[in-house]
């Protein structure tokens, strides 16, 4: 058992409750989804004020919805290929926001270097996302590189209840460029040991 | 055959992950990770909303008392 392996599981004891409240009580899982990214809203207009530890437990609401909508979903047996996407866009609308919410904070204070770090690292969280999506509609999996969306949230929780959300932006935007390079690199190989594309 | 050196080995996986969640490399990372952000002073990043030397400001204030 890994240290991650085993904070995962020691989390998953009160989610498992509360998949199971939500199964109990038939909450649509794109019903939770929703609600995660407007609670994500609100993550990020804490962090546009300044007001780290309030948004750090806000973060931590929503993404028991973001995390347990899917497993919602698999328990009421409703998994739909609409459900899927629904979830990815919202998914990228949370991200963004509590991006934005950031570059807000970073705004008013005049901090124009912190503004363009934050800016940087938003663009290749939605650009690692992006290149996975579009990956996969040309090869079978594309799942490389770290700097995925489990790590962001945790990374921005733990910027927020800790105050190092300077560190965590560097974090995020480094990672994530190299998440990004590490799938194009990877796509590249898997269609090049592909052999050669049928002429239309 | 072109040899690779282990630091070199190190890096690019480190660069090119393709390892999972609650493996040992993924642990070494996310410690690597905790260890910047929480023991970097505040101070060397320029941060806008904290400030001092954090962690190695309170050694290094230490060490020089002692």
């Amino acid at each position: 058992m890994t240290l991650t392996g085993l904070i995962g599981q020691v989390c998953m004891l009160p989610l498992r409750a509360i998949i199971a409240a939500c199964v109990a009580l038939r909450i649509h899982p794109n019903i939770l989804t929703f609600v995660g990214v407007l609670i994500n809203v609100a993550a990020a207009v804490a962090l546009g004020q300044a007001l780290f530890i309030t948004a750090g437990f806000i973060m931590i609401v929503a993404n028991i919805f973001d995390f347990i909508d899917g497993k919602v979903a698999r328990e009421l047996h409703a998994e739909t290929k609409f459900g899927g996407f629904w979830d990815s866009v919202i998914d990228r609308f949370s991200d963004i926001a509590l991006f934005l919410g950031l570059i807000y904070l970073y705004s008013t204070r005049g901090r124009t270097d912190y503004v363009m770090v934050t800016a940087i690292a938003m663009m290749f969280a939605i650009m690692t996302s992006y290149t996975r999506a579009r990956a996969e509609s040309l090869i079978a999996k594309c799942k490389v590189g770290f700097m995925e969306r489990p790590e962001r949230i945790v990374l921005f929780m733990i910027g927020a209840f800790t105050n190092r959300m300077a560190a965590v932006m560097w974090v995020i935007g480094v990672l994530s460029v190299f998440t990004v390079a590490d799938r194009i690199i990877y796509t590249y190989r898997e269609l090049r040991d592909a052999g050669p594309e049928p002429v239309a | 055959m072109k040899t690779v050196t282990l630091p070199a080995r190190i890096l690019w996986s480190a660069f090119f992950w393709t390892y999972e969640r609650a493996t040992w490399q993924y642990d070494v990372m996310v410690v690597a990770i905790l260890a910047f952000v929480w023991l970097t002073p505040p101070d060397w990043l320029g941060d806008p909303m904290a400030s001092g030397n954090g962690p190695v400001g309170w050694v290094m204030a230490m060490l020089n008392a002692g």
